[in-house]
Order: structure tokens, then C-alpha cells, then sequence
């Protein structure tokens, strides 16, 4: 008996079914909706509930997220983690349902917003560069531009900055200028403007289970 | 400037370490979970909302799930 599994990019609220020609994780070339009520389960029919992870599937993932963006920019989406693979939609659904006040809470904390990434970067020669001017500068600028930011770990000396903001729509094109100005007062450095991306930093949500057999803990 | 989402880098930092995470039982089967549980929290405008909750799935009723048989929403919780 061969079922379609289905693997899972993130959740949307339903007020619309979603059907998308898009190159998908292991090959899908479609993705379409699962709902729970009003919830809905952004999905491609795959093989195996085991996904290989493979630097391809990881960007297929993300390519079918940024196609539920483009589709519609102001949709709130939580993105799911790679290889959320469910083995049909009754346990989907049960997934959806046992987690529904978690995920409305969290659709609703950031409806309406974007996740924009900025790195700075001093230069790779010995120039000396004011580090703490730097991020005070920075950071002032675009903290007013955001309703939500984190800290992000600076993995290089280099790495000046190395944070994620949560951004309005409607302060979008005034971040994208605020970038813009930081990038012409700090010529010496290299700015990295990245986005706009599900809020990834912004939701953690952890589903468990906790089996009859194991008895109660 | 336009920022860009291209960056297999950037792309990996977040679909490999962040988002919603649900344990494999949960996914493959429903025959003998108990508890669901749900940690979740949400950063954002400077609150952290910290969300725990226990649900007995096993009292989901079949007809509940079966496609096309949407009960109403119940009354919101406090």
C-alpha cells in the first residue's frame, strides 16, 4: 500500500485555500493546504515521512516559503523547521488541532510583519574600526524601525553585528532607506541586507508526544 | 536597498536550526499518544510570551478530523 506522506513548510491562517506550482522538497512540484478549522498546513505530497537533508531540500524548503510571501505579502506565516514530514492528514489535522492556541497566538504576534536579517562586517585589513560607535549607531537606527529583534551569535571577529528584526509592512521601505543610509555612513564596512524571511527567529514552538505504552511521567 | 534571500547560508541558519519542531511520534501516528504536548514562545514587541500546554489527543473524535466535517469553533478559552 503506497500513501502519500506530506511534508510541511509552515502554517497560515486559512482564509484562503493555497495552491502553487513550486519546486518543492524531494521533488514535489505543487504545494496546496491542509486545514484544521482555521488553520492551515502548507504542504507537498512526498514519499517518505524521513526527508533527506540535503543542501537542495533545505533551499526547496525555503524556495516554497518565499512563493507563500511573494503570493501574498502581508500573509503571516510560522514557518516550520526542515523535515516536518507527517504520514497523512489525519495526523496532521490531530497536530494542528492539539496545537491550535499556540499557533493562532503566535499568527496573530506577527501578523502583518517580516523577518529582515543585518550583518556588518569591519573590513578584512587592520583598518581600526570603532566597534561599540558602530553598533550603538546601528542598532538605535533600526530598533526604531522594528517591533521585535534578536540577537544572533557574532561566529567571526569581523562580525560586528549579526541580528534579526521583526518588521511592519508598512515600515518596510523606511528600513530598506535606514540600510541604505547606514551602508553610505560606514563606508569602510560591509553590510549584509538579507529577507525578507518567515519570522524564523521570532516563534519556537516544540510539538510533543508522550506515549500510553511508556505510561505517565 | 532591497534585501535578498538567496544566501544558502543565511537560508540553512534558519530552516535547519529554527521553526516549528514536532516529534515523530506526533507525525507518524496518533495509535497510542496520550499527550500532546506544546512548548511555544514568541519574541516579539519586546514580550516573551511563554505558552505551555497539554492536550489529551486521544479524546480527538474521528468524526472531528474526518475531511469536510468542520465543527464550529469552540467558545474561546480564557
Amino acid at each position: 500500500m503506497s500513501e502519500s506522506h506530506l511534508y510541511t513548510y509552515g502554517i497560515i491562517d486559512d482564509n484562503e485555500s493555497l495552491a502553487l506550482n513550486v519546486d518543492g522538497v524531494a521533488g514535489a512540484t505543487r504545494a496546496y493546504t491542509v486545514s484544521y478549522r482555521s488553520l492551515s498546513a502548507v504542504v507537498s505530497d512526498i514519499e517518505t515521512t524521513d526527508p533527506e537533508r540535503t543542501d537542495a531540500a533545505v533551499e526547496a524548503h525555503n524556495t516554497v516559503l518565499q512563493a507563500v510571501l511573494e503570493h501574498d505579502a502581508t500573509r503571516a506565516v510560522v514557518p516550520m523547521s526542515f523535515g516536518m514530514a507527517f504520514k497523512n492528514a489525519r495526523t496532521l489535522k490531530g497536530v494542528l488541532r492539539g496545537a491550535r492556541r499556540a499557533l493562532r497566538s503566535t499568527l496573530t504576534e506577527i501578523a502583518g510583519t517580516v523577518e529582515l536579517g543585518v550583518k556588518v562586517l569591519a573590513p578584512g585589513d587592520d583598518t581600526a574600526v570603532d566597534t561599540a560607535a558602530v553598533r550603538s549607531d546601528v542598532t538605535a537606527r533600526l530598533s526604531a524601525l522594528s517591533v521585535g529583534e534578536t540577537e544572533n551569535d557574532c561566529f567571526t571577529d569581523r562580525l560586528i553585528i549579526n541580528k534579526s528584526y521583526l518588521v511592519e509592512h508598512d515600515t518596510r521601505d523606511a528600513f530598506d532607506a535606514a540600510i541604505d543610509e547606514i551602508d553610505a555612513a560606514h563606508d569602510d564596512l560591509t553590510v549584509r541586507y538579507t529577507g525578507p524571511w518567515p519570522p524564523y527567529n521570532f516563534v519556537d514552538i516544540h510539538i510533543g508526544a508522550e506515549q500510553a505504552q511508556q505510561g505517565g511521567r | 536597498a532591497q534585501p535578498d534571500s538567496s544566501s544558502l547560508a543565511e537560508v540553512l541558519d534558519r530552516v535547519l536550526d529554527k521553526g516549528v519542531v514536532v516529534d515523530v511520534w506526533a507525525r507518524i501516528s496518533l495509535v497510542g499518544i496520550e499527550i500532546l504536548t506544546v512548548e511555544a514562545r514568541v519574541v516579539a514587541a519586546s514580550v516573551d510570551t511563554f505558552l505551555h500546554y497539554a492536550e489529551e489527543i486521544a479524546k480527538i473524535e474521528q468524526a472531528e478530523l474526518t475531511a469536510g466535517a468542520e465543527a464550529p469553533e469552540p467558545a474561546p478559552e480564557a
